[in-house]
């Protein structure tokens, strides 16, 4: 059995359908032979079932649940039909065939048990073969993508637009600092950074604040203690930074900024 | 056949599920009653499309029906179960694929903390739902629409937004932590 998933959310993930490749197949090998994570994966699907009620509401016609009411009575009286017939006597069939037909019998029944046995075998290796290229697939389309994410990094890098900002610790925060890579003319940004694990109910929530405008939130964050926290955004393009802020924002994060400012720089 | 009588709707779902195994079809009737407006929604919301949303609406009740000890009510949630499968079916469609894969969501055990057997407590769940999505932050509650609703992986969303694919999982996961957390504390409120 492989590790349980280090997160819980994994969970949720995978039934919100968004893992794909090793992560997904992770979940898929280890809940199998682990009750406890059975159990969570069960919670989760419940979890996100939920989001199927902020669809807008649309009433079914009425002629569904007419064809489904057919429908369901047509195989009731089928259904009884095969119940009732009366089972054949065994003597009937040694009648017909008499001692060809045991001996056909002999041969045909192992064989057809056979060839049944060797067909599920089959369809199962086909499936898990399905599986694995699916799997592959998703994981080279993964891999395409980092290597695009890394080109576009080295060519933020090296681009003369792109500005590198610190971010300070302020006065009565918690401690922390940070670094800013930032390209207005191609909408990008990196952050960098160590700061203090948040309070409980809380997160942090990285700001771009334009020379001009609303600040735009460019990343929610919970750091780990010892941790360093980096990544990467993408961000409207042509937007000129006056400074870059982190601020202390209920989890998850706000449209807004509506907490204090934890770090600062100007650019 | 109308299920609408006052002993169909005091009935739980365990009890209706218990009936249809007993054949009987005034249970289902009931059950459809309960749930096909709900299932409706969210097929239509991903399909965008009717006849093919009705047609995967009457299908899923009438495998209710053919095979309800599938579902098992002392371990899972009627509601919770046939929005899972309902999504699953329609994504599968959606997506082209084989819509027989949705058939292995039948044994899938699906357990909520939630009430949602009644039209009320539907209705009181779809507003602490729609709530919790519309305090996300836009960027997030767009990663988790374009993943529930058009069933796009984390590096499917990356390519349709042009967001680094690195991005996109720190914001599902953010937005998952969010939902979880706020719909805990919304319903513990309320109760």
């Amino acid at each position: 059995m492989n590790a349980h998933p280090t997160r819980e959310e994994d969970f949720d993930l995978y039934a919100l359908g968004a893992l794909e490749g090793d992560e997904k197949l992770a979940i898929e090998s280890h809940v199998t032979s682990c009750a406890t994570c059975t159990e969570k994966l069960a919670a989760a699907r419940g979890r996100i079932a939920l989001l199927a009620l902020a669809a807008p509401p649309v009433a079914p016609s009425a002629a569904v649940k007419q064809r489904l009411m057919q429908q369901v009575r047509a195989d009731a009286e089928r259904s009884p039909a095969a119940a009732s017939a009366p089972p054949r006597a065994p003597q009937e069939t040694e009648r017909a065939g008499g001692f060809f037909g045991r001996w056909w019998a002999a041969v045909l029944v192992p064989a057809g048990a056979v060839l049944a046995l060797a067909t599920i075998l089959l369809w199962t290796e086909n499936r898990q073969l399905d599986r694995q290229l699916a799997a592959l697939r998703a994981a080279a389309e993964q891999q395409q993508q980092q290597l695009q994410e890394v080109r576009e990094v080295a060519d933020m890098i090296e681009s003369h637009d792109t500005v590198t900002v610190s971010l300070a610790q302020q006065p009565g925060m918690p401690a922390g600092a940070a670094h800013v890579m930032y390209n207005a003319k191609m909408g990008m940004l990196m952050f960098d950074g160590e700061i203090a694990p948040a309070p409980a109910a809380k997160s942090y929530q990285l700001w771009l604040v334009p020379a001009d405008g609303k600040p735009i939130s460019a990343g929610v964050f919970n750091p780990v203690s010892g941790r360093t926290d980096h990544w990467m955004m993408k961000l409207p393009q042509g937007i000129a930074a006056k400074e870059f802020a982190v601020s202390l924002e209920p989890t998850g994060g706000m449209p807004q900024p509506t907490g204090p400012m934890v770090l600062v720089g100007h650019a | 056949m109308s299920a609408d009588t006052g002993t169909e709707r005091r009935a739980s779902d365990a009890e209706l599920i218990e009936r249809i195994v007993q054949r009987d079809q005034t249970a289902l009737a009931a059950l459809y009653d309960r749930y096909a407006g709900m299932l409706s929604s969210v097929l239509n919301r991903i399909l965008r499309d009717t006849q093919a949303a009705e047609e995967i609406l009457q299908d899923i009740f009438f495998q209710l029906w053919s095979a309800p000890s599938r579902f098992d009510a002392t371990r899972g949630s009627l509601p919770a179960w046939l929005m899972v499968i309902a999504r699953n079916r329609a994504i599968s469609r959606l997506r082209r694929h084989n819509p027989a894969a949705g058939d292995e969501l039948l044994e899938t055990t699906v357990v909520s903390t939630f009430n949602i057997e009644t039209a009320a407590s539907q209705q009181q769940l779809l507003g602490l739902v729609k709530g919790a999505l519309e305090n996300l932050p836009a960027e997030q509650r767009a990663a988790v629409e374009l993943a529930f609703f058009e069933g796009l992986t984390h590096s499917e969303i990356a390519k349709r937004t042009g967001d680094p694919l690195g991005t996109v999982k720190t914001r599902l996961r953010s937005a998952i932590e969010t939902l979880k957390r706020n719909l805990h504390s919304a319903a513990a409120s309320t109760t």
